[in-house]
């Protein structure tokens, strides 16, 4: 009796753990849909000041709207944005509205019906009119007419030089073309063996990461061909004496060790590296963390370096980092309706925008920014940021290539990173480069 | 004889029973279908394709890595975590005191994480940081770790060694400590020197310690993720691309789920079968030298 | 005598040896903690600072211009629920599994004795995609049950059990059931209390490797209700790049735990050890 009665007693207690355990998932759900609010999630680009901004958009939008509730929480980076997304997607736990996302992603993730047009909801045209996007909206079209993405901002790639090292190698501005560049390296070499010209804000020059390229062979590339295309309509149709003189002066750059293929930490800021390329998103960072960095006194931000034909050229062109909003399709009609609110809340008021402006330095997709009176002041009080709204205009966006990530994974693989690690030639680079996109587009 | 209890018995095996049921063999017989397929995890369809999978990860170079680099972590780190913790036991074993305390701090580097030893790691091969300064400037060596092939898989074996080997040093100094004074002594007696006496004594009678050991790093050196998804990220150019890191990224960053299977069955087999030849290549080495 | 001085001569200098070898060892906890508290020009610049500031541990917790709050402690407790529960489960079905095993004789007892041993020897990895998909399938993604479920069976801890187990003699068990006692009393009343040590060496293994995990908690937590700590310095790892003061803080704050309960139980753990290792 008593045996059986504690065999009972346990049966009961394994069956109870497993129970509970279960229950603790769906429990989590459940709450959720018992709840009267309706809730939207929003994922931000994985940078510490695009979080604080939106966090502080949906505590705004929530004192406004207590029955929507907005949780923002950083995309993960695991190993990168687009595949955090895309495994979402593929697990159903995609966000209701996540931004971060460029053309080509986008184009990938419209293809497999992921994301919703926006263009089929009534508000979207007021935000398109109120905030001043009209103009700049259409490049953003999709071939099948649909607008997929709300653009949020538009961030040329330049390149900053550290001006306190230049002089004391008898410079007062940077170098325009290729050959004053190689000749500043000899200089740096012989005064500082240490130093290089060139090392990268994030990771390495030698890191074949697809989104790498945007901001290492991209500028270069876009400025040497006049904003050539690099692929269009699955095609290479590539630029091929830019391309060629970008992978010379890279290959050059790199006999003289002149480039840093290794980890280090904050190497412009720390005066390891003269030249860096550079996103307007680094200087909160910098006040922060780098206080004594001043625009014209120690440091100045330029167009990327052209070939020596293109000297006198005024208009140069360079990458452009374009990201916007997307509204996911696995989102309830309810929720897609608050998320509209939402977005509609946040871009109907230009003082939201300086305050995007402010908290990320991002520069705001609007036809107005360099011209409205409101974002005028902070442009006076930020000339660092007046440099890369003035080039907006010559940036060019992301490939329109849904198979974007591995191209240019290849173009990093066959082409750059052997020549900035100095394995092969860069006119051959340059062949096998070609060659693995030609198959790859096939 | 004790008598028969079958009922009792499967009950208090059942939640092991169980478990295996749900969450062995469901997948093992789900990874097998799932090898044949080409299935992403995203598409409502799954296609059967045999054996391509198979064939196509066996031309993948990033798979032939990961087949070769781990015979170059098990070469590297296996030495490397056998030096340094029989280094930690021989020197904590003959301490008359505090040899718990030396014990208890040798063993701490268990406790950390991968993803922390990484950052720590990162912080220090920076280029512009302490160790990399003074070696340029002392040495006039500039080396880019984490860059270079050879350095990389060294950097990630040392440290998967120094994790391991305050535990390993603990199985060793069990072992060691088993072994007679006495022994000793009468080596002593006879006059042999202290490297004979190693070898002739101490090593024959820790061999069943440093078999524990041994085993337990080789099956270390099968299944590396953690410091490589966060250092390297396999790179350079694979140089450090593990079983584990490429079946991450085929499954979870490019959802080839299917392909992922297969290359994860391929794994297995090649991971059980080179775990078996060396534990029983250790056991003849041990029974021909008559030590086990 | 003079063979006396020179052993104690000897000695010294292996006391010296020994301690800066532990030294080193632990060196990395040091520079994490230092560079923790280190100003933020001298972060990974110096390897020891010489500049101290809380700067590291305030932009940690949201006193920062630029970033906003990540779930630290959010993500602390969750590694606290996630470990603890799930380290809990697989000592209680390892010990009842293990009783079984060593002493209750039963019909298949060989079978699931082999069965034990040839998964404790089969590559696990083989079973991550699909015991991810079947986590995605029940709805258990980005929940503590879909952390703890998978990984509340640990073969290790039936394995060292059993062992342990077999070592306590039938004899008191015997004297036990003519008592009258059951075999969960048994478990609970006289084998439980006998295993103290070896339990504290099955815990603190199994939390330290629970505690660390990254693989899985990575791909079953997806979102920042769930995201143990762990996890997340693995994700600020990219985006904190040039915050490394901070990572360090998070660092200390994950691994402090676990040599604080490794500390508290060390007594025990070393006792627990000595039969482990035999």
């Amino acid at each position: 009796m008593m045996k059986r009665k504690n065999r009972l007693l346990m049966v009961v207690a394994v069956t109870f753990l497993f129970v509970t355990l279960s229950a603790c998932g769906n429990g989590q759900k459940n709450s959720k849909d018992s709840s009267e609010k309706t809730t939207i999630t929003f994922w931000t680009a994985p940078n510490p000041t695009q979080l604080k901004y939106w966090k502080k958009m949906a505590a705004n939008f929530e004192k406004a709207n207590k029955n929507i509730k907005v949780e923002v929480s950083q995309m993960k980076e695991s190993p990168s944005s687009e595949a955090t997304i895309q495994s979402a997607v593929a697990s159903k736990t995609a966000p209701t509205l996540s931004e971060n996302i460029n053309r080509s992603f986008a184009a990938q993730l419209a293809d497999s019906k992921a994301i919703l047009p926006f263009n089929k909801e009534d508000t979207f045209s007021k935000i398109v009119t109120n905030r001043k996007m009209t103009e700049s909206i259409k490049n953003w079209q999709f071939s099948d007419k649909n607008q997929y993405v709300l653009p949020l901002y538009s961030n040329p790639i330049l390149f900053g030089w550290r001006l306190d090292v230049l002089s004391e190698l008898g410079y007062s501005e940077p170098p325009k073309t290729y050959s004053e560049l190689l000749e500043l390296g000899k200089k740096l070499k012989a005064k500082y063996p240490n130093k290089v010209l060139w090392a990268k804000a994030d990771g390495d020059l030698a890191d074949p990461t697809a989104w790498m390229r945007w901001f290492d062979f991209f500028p270069l590339y876009d400025a040497a061909s006049g904003g050539a295309n690099f692929i269009e309509n699955n095609k290479l149709v590539a630029d091929d004496k830019a391309g060629k003189a970008v992978f010379n002066l890279m290959s050059d750059l790199q006999k003289d060790k002149l480039l840093l293929t290794s980890k280090s930490t904050d190497p412009f800021e720390n005066k390891v590296s003269v030249m860096i390329d550079l996103g307007p998103w680094t200087f909160p960072n910098w006040k922060e963390k780098y206080p004594e960095l001043k625009f014209g006194e120690n440091y100045t931000v330029t167009t990327p370096v052209v070939p020596d034909a293109m000297k006198d050229k005024a208009e140069i062109s360079t990458y452009a980092d374009a990201k916007g909003i997307v509204l996911y399709a696995q989102a309830s009609d309810q929720e897609q309706a608050a998320a509209m609110k939402f977005l509609d809340f946040v871009f109907g008021d230009e003082k939201n925008d300086l305050a995007f402006l402010e908290t990320t330095s991002l520069i705001p997709a609007r036809d107005d920014a360099t011209e409205n009176p409101t974002f005028a002041k902070y442009f006076e009080e930020n000339p660092e940021m007046e440099v890369y709204a003035e080039n907006v205009k010559n940036a060019v966006p992301a490939m329109d290539n849904a198979e974007y990530n591995d191209l240019q994974q290849i173009l990093g693989e066959k082409g750059w990173v052997p020549v900035v690690r100095g394995e092969s030639k860069p006119d051959t680079a340059w062949k096998d480069m070609k060659n693995a996109l030609k198959g790859a587009l096939q | 004889m004790k008598k028969q209890n079958n009922k009792l018995g499967w009950l208090f095996t059942s939640p092991y029973l169980l478990f295996t049921l749900i969450f062995f063999a469901l997948p093992l017989g789900w990874s097998l279908w799932l090898a044949v397929t080409d299935w992403n995890m995203m598409s409502p369809t799954i296609r059967f394709v045999g054996i391509q999978n198979f064939v196509a990860a066996l031309y993948n170079p990033a798979v032939q890595s990961a087949f070769f680099v781990t015979y170059k972590f098990l070469l590297l780190f296996v030495p490397l975590a056998v030096a340094m913790s029989m280094g930690i036991a021989l020197l904590v074993n003959g301490l008359p005191k505090l040899k718990g305390l030396y014990m208890v701090a040798f063993f701490l580097p268990y406790l950390s994480s991968g993803v922390v030893t990484s950052l720590i790691v990162k912080g220090l091969l920076s280029y512009n940081g302490a160790f990399n300064t003074f070696l340029r400037a002392k040495l006039g060596l500039d080396i880019d770790w984490l860059g270079n092939p050879t350095t990389a898989i060294f950097v990630v074996s040392f440290m998967i060694a120094w994790k391991m080997s305050g535990y390993y040093g603990l199985i060793l100094i069990s072992g060691l400590s088993s072994i007679n004074t006495e022994i000793y002594e009468a080596a002593e007696l006879d006059g042999s020197s202290r490297w004979t006496t190693f070898w002739r004594i101490t090593f024959p009678m820790l061999y069943p310690s440093l078999f524990t050991v041994l085993i337990l790093a080789v099956g270390i050196s099968f299944g590396i993720f953690t410091e490589v998804y966060q250092l390297t990220g396999g790179g350079p150019n694979f140089a450090t691309n593990t079983w584990q890191m490429e079946i991450y990224n085929q499954a979870f960053v490019n959802l080839k789920s299917g392909y992922a299977s297969a290359i994860a069955l391929i794994s297995s087999v090649v991971t059980f079968a080179s775990i078996g030849v060396i534990r029983k290549l250790l056991e003849k080495w041990g029974e021909r030298n008559g030590w086990s | 005598m003079v063979g006396h001085k020179k052993k104690s001569g000897s000695l010294a200098l292996r006391y010296v040896i020994t301690t800066f070898v532990m030294l080193i060892m632990i060196f990395p906890f040091l520079y994490l903690v230092l560079h923790s508290f280190a100003a933020w020009d001298q972060v990974d610049r110096q390897i020891i600072p010489t500049k101290f500031s809380l700067r590291s541990w305030t932009w940690l917790f949201g006193n920062s211009s630029t970033a906003a709050e990540a779930p630290w402690i959010g993500a602390f407790i969750h590694t606290i629920i996630v470990a603890t529960i799930a380290t809990f489960l697989m000592l209680f079905f390892a010990m009842m599994v293990a009783y079984a095993l060593a002493k209750i004789n039963f019909k298949g007892k060989k079978a699931v004795n082999n069965l034990l041993l040839f998964q404790m020897f089969f590559p696990a990895i083989i079973l991550l995609i699909p015991q991810f998909l079947m986590v995605s399938k029940v709805g258990l993604l980005d929940s503590y049950s879909g952390m703890i479920i998978p990984t509340m069976i640990s073969l290790w801890a039936i394995f060292m059990y059993t062992n342990f187990f077999k070592a306590i003699p039938d004899t008191l068990i015997e004297a036990a059931r003519l008592d009258g006692a059951n075999d969960w009393t048994i478990l609970l009343k006289v084998v439980l209390p006998m295993s103290r040590s070896i339990t504290t060496v099955i815990f603190l293994f199994l939390y330290t490797d629970r505690w660390t995990n990254l693989l899985w908690d990575m791909i079953v937590s997806k979102s920042d209700s769930t995201v143990t700590l762990n996890v997340l310095i693995s994700q600020m790892f990219g985006p904190y790049a040039t915050y490394p003061g901070p990572m360090y803080a998070a660092s200390v704050v994950l691994t402090l735990p676990l040599i604080l309960l490794f500390l508290l139980f060390s007594k025990q753990f070393q006792k627990g050890m000595q039969f482990a290792l035999k």
